[in-house]
């Protein structure tokens, strides 16, 4: 993939993610309870 | 092939520092943390005033939400009810990712111990204090073994060893001084300021 391509790719993805996080409740929490997970498993 | 590893790369590494840098951001000013994330002052909820409570209604709340005065941000935490009094802990304090993670405890530890807890949604004023000796570490110990995890001899031994080490931190959260004497809330700070001096 060429660079512009490649960070306009970035940047799309950037502004749906942050905006699915913010404005689905579920989806953030999920992501939240794998992360917990991970610091529980690794954090030690 | 080597730049589309280092893209797709790029992108997983896009994906957690926006995921991170959104839910931190997200919760900053939220009254009430999230559960990983922390988040701004405690400000709905009867505030409580007068004796405490019986604690041991606590035994069946999981988690409460804890309030930091400086810097202002609250986060979710285990709660203990141990000798009529409450305690919470605050685990993985030797690792680097634990350091990161709670960084609120080295905070009270340090001095900014001023606190507000939010119980079945009423606010209790306390003071963090840490309890690092002393025979009530059994009883906490026991307390959070048995609230939080199999609650056998082996898990009691493991909490208290883990205690003892440092590895988990435990608070307790004690009255604030100005509850315990009202006086002290009415002092010259300026006074009170030049006997430290």
């Amino acid at each position: 993939m060429k660079t512009k391509n490649y960070l306009i790719l970035c940047a799309v993805i950037t502004v749906i993610w942050s905006a699915t996080l913010i404005l689905v409740p579920a989806v953030s929490d999920t992501v939240e309870q794998i992360m917990i997970g991970f610091l529980s498993t690794y954090a030690r | 092939m080597l730049r589309f590893i280092v893209q797709v790369i790029g992108i997983v590494v896009l994906v957690g520092a926006v995921t991170i840098t959104t839910l931190k951001i997200d919760y900053m000013d939220a009254d009430g943390p999230s559960i990983l994330f922390p988040g701004g002052e405690l400000v709905t909820g009867e505030l409580h005033s007068g004796p405490d409570p019986d604690w041991t209604f606590t035994d069946d709340i999981p988690v409460i939400e804890l309030q930091l005065d400086g810097p202002m941000s609250s986060r979710r935490i285990f709660i203990m009810e141990s000798g009529g009094k409450i305690y919470v802990p605050s685990g993985y304090m030797q690792s680097f990712l634990g350091r990161l993670w709670k960084d609120w405890a080295f905070q009270a530890a340090e001095g900014d111990d001023m606190a507000v807890a939010r119980i079945n949604g009423i606010r209790y004023e306390r003071q963090l204090i840490r309890i690092s000796e002393g025979e009530v570490i059994n009883g906490i110990a026991q307390k959070l073994a048995k609230k939080y995890s199999a609650g056998t001899p082996e898990a009691v031994a493991g909490t208290i060893k883990s205690i003892n080490n440092g590895d988990t931190w435990i608070f307790e959260l004690a009255p604030r001084p100005s509850i315990l004497d009202p006086r002290l809330s009415t002092l010259d700070p300026q006074e009170g300021a030049s006997d430290e001096n």
